[in-house]
């Protein structure tokens, strides 16, 4: 009997499911579960008189929305039709803008009390912050709409957003490694099977794979986008201070709302790559160095040259973004760490990546003695 | 103090001041003042005490100085873990270079000359990071920093969006591990088996182990084998455990009547030892 996706709810059947008619369950488990034991009667024929007047109202507020939409598009038009030399460049353009913002608030508006697009969105078709790859497919096709975008929006920021500000600015990443960040992408981290949270420490052996992300959009349209992974901790023993070293740089890669998934190995090195992946690694006996994974949108009409950039080649160390951003005409969107230190696998990634220093270790030195002179002890006594 | 009351009540009022003449004189009673300078006293008025003059209520008796304050002045050079200010609550925060202990104490992070300044606070998420209106005047709570800056005359706070000015404190020497830890990680064989160990193939890693890995320190400071390798022990000695075959109901059934045969057995074997026993005795 085939199993159905809406409503398998154990491993086994969800892994046969998957097996055998390649079909991956939708939404939560949770949910499935409570449509097993459900009636799962269609809004429209719930038999509570007071539900079906609501949602009449509800409707009946729709169709208004839907009429205003309507009337501000017509607006749009006649004034896109007027001459400037009649209004001013500045006055028609500022119009402009100012009705399409509320042309794009109504049409959230349209939806926003909509029970079934409440419920959809709830029952995981739109779910953010989790690694679910049928998640992130069934949100493929419902990120094109501005109120499921709406939606995920807001849901990021009532949490993940509030974790990862708290993790920029407790780790230091402004002012270490940008002046000013203000997310408006979610981006989350992973390593072939592991999931990392901002800030976390990832095992060295973990992280000498590169690394997947998933870069989430709520502004509609395709962008391109570069992606920069930073280590501002980079002991320097002549300056007694530290460095910063690029660990990834990847240009032009292409994103939008429903094309988040960028994995970092699947990246073309002709297409994309200035700079390959350098797994992390923290020499023994360094303090931990925070790994900062940026995401800039590139604000220029033209991809950026990667032929040129690869023969500037700005070198791995001395890394600066704020120059970079200076350079090439972009804009952090979205950010996510993590942390790496010394451990049982660093010796092998560095041997492996090439990296000299592996017998070399640093050690704390000498503490400071107290300048302000004490007497001798033998007078004390 | 009972004996002012008294007195203040023994005392006549004052006339109002002559300067003001009363537009109502039914409101101020004629009084004998000027007749008799000292009256007689006819009511004693007194005040009950609304604070208990002994007891409990003062025995807040001012206990030792804690010696509170600011320990190092501004622009005096410090070491790290000098005390610098000793407070009760963050009357003064830690800033650039510096730290707070248990009781707010704040001390020196690093060798340097103390910096006290006033800086901005809008909570975790601000210092660039953006706050919705993190860039507008709203919510702006200025907080008092003690920081450490490297150079004689240095000042705080920095400008915003420059870096953190930072110390590596540290120096390099080799490891004691020598050159046979040097030459095995160049080999690529440092790599300790267990975690996820690349380079291998399928067929490799699900290999059997020939012996027990050495024991290594884990966590807890102990030399104990790893949880992955305990989890092996059965394919080291050759233990085969047939697979689980979910609705394999014949094999269940030989298991039944395996385990209820063993049953009856061991209670026939029970009841003949309790038989013996009990001829044992009669004997």
């Amino acid at each position: 009997m085939p199993l159905d996706p809406n409503t398998v709810s154990t491993y086994r059947e969800e892994r046969l499911l998957l097996h055998h008619q390649h079909k991956h369950p939708i939404g939560s488990r949770r949910r499935r579960a409570a449509i097993q034991s459900s009636d799962n009667v269609p809004f429209e024929q719930i038999p509570y008189q007071c539900f079906q007047e609501a949602r009449k109202v509800l409707a009946e507020d729709r169709e208004e929305k839907l009429a205003q939409i309507a009337l501000m598009r017509k607006r749009i038009a006649t004034w896109q039709a007027i001459p400037q030399e009649e209004i001013g460049v500045a006055r028609k353009k500022g119009r402009l803008v100012a009705m399409q913002k509320h042309l794009e608030h109504l049409k959230i508006l349209a939806d926003v009390n909509d029970p079934v697009i409440k419920k959809r969105f709830e029952d995981g078709m739109a779910w953010v912050g989790e690694w679910n790859a049928d998640d992130l497919r069934m949100m493929a096709g419902d990120m094109n709409r501005p109120i499921y975008r709406y939606l995920a929006d807001r849901k990021w920021r009532k949490y993940a957003r509030l974790v990862l500000m708290q993790r920029i600015s407790q780790f230091h990443i402004v002012p270490d490694v940008l002046q000013h960040l203000d997310p408006t992408a979610s981006v989350t981290l992973g390593f072939q099977r592991r999931n990392v949270q901002p800030g976390e420490f990832v095992d060295s052996r973990v992280s000498e794979v590169p690394a997947r992300l998933n870069v989430q959009v709520y502004d509609k349209g395709e962008r391109l986008v570069t992606i920069v992974v930073v280590n501002p901790d980079v002991p320097d023993i002549e300056s007694d201070s530290f460095s910063s070293r690029c660990h990834f740089l990847a240009v032009n890669v292409p994103v939008s709302p429903t094309k988040s998934s960028v994995p970092l190995a699947h990246l073309k090195r002709d297409d994309h790559i200035v700079q390959p992946w350098l797994p992390p690694f923290a020499q023994k006996g360094s303090p931990y160095q925070r790994l900062v994974v940026l995401v800039l949108q590139q604000d220029g009409s033209e991809p950026l040259d990667l032929a040129r950039l690869k023969t500037l080649a700005p070198r791995r160390d001395a890394w600066n973004t704020n120059r970079f951003l200076a350079h090439n005409k972009a804009t952090p969107i979205g950010a996510t760490l993590f942390r790496t230190v010394w451990d049982d696998g660093t010796d092998g990634v560095m041997a492996r990546a090439g990296v000299e220093g592996v017998e070399q270790e640093l050690v704390r030195k000498r503490p400071e003695k107290n300048p302000y002179k004490k007497k001798d002890g033998s007078r004390y006594r | 103090m009972p004996p002012r009351i008294t007195q203040l009540a023994m005392r006549p009022r004052p006339p109002p001041s002559l300067s003001f003449t009363p537009a109502l004189p039914f409101l101020y009673p004629p009084t004998h003042h000027h007749h008799h300078p000292l009256p007689s006293i006819t009511t004693t008025q007194s005040r009950p005490a609304s604070h208990a003059a002994q007891g409990r209520a003062n025995k807040a008796a001012p206990g030792p100085g804690k010696r509170l304050g600011a320990k190092r002045g501004a622009t005096e050079l410090v070491v790290p873990g000098t005390i610098i200010f000793r407070q009760r609550g963050t009357h003064w925060f830690p800033g650039e270079n510096a730290g707070m202990g248990r009781d707010h104490t704040i001390f020196a992070k690093e060798k340097g000359y103390v910096c006290f300044y006033k800086d901005r606070w809008r909570g975790v998420g601000y210092r660039g990071a953006g706050r919705v209106g993190a860039r507008d005047g709203s919510g702006v709570q200025w907080r008092k920093y003690i920081g450490i800056v490297f150079e004689r005359g240095g000042t705080l706070p920095r400008p915003v969006g420059a870096k953190r000015m930072r110390r590596l404190g540290m120096e390099v020497r080799e490891r004691e591990e020598g050159e046979g830890m040097a030459s095995a990680a160049a080999a690529g064989v440092v790599e300790d088996a267990g975690a996820l160990v690349r380079g291998q193939t399928m067929r490799e890693r699900e290999a059997v182990p020939r012996s027990r890995p050495e024991l290594k320190m884990s966590q807890g400071y102990q030399f104990r084998e790893s949880n992955w390798s305990i989890g092996r022990a059965a394919e080291r000695a050759n233990v085969k455990v047939r697979n689980f075959k979910p609705g394999d109901r014949f094999l269940a059934w030989r298991k039944r009547t395996a385990r209820k045969a063993r049953v009856v057995e061991a209670k026939s074997m029970k009841s003949r030892k309790a038989r013996q026993a009990k001829g044992s005795k009669n004997k």
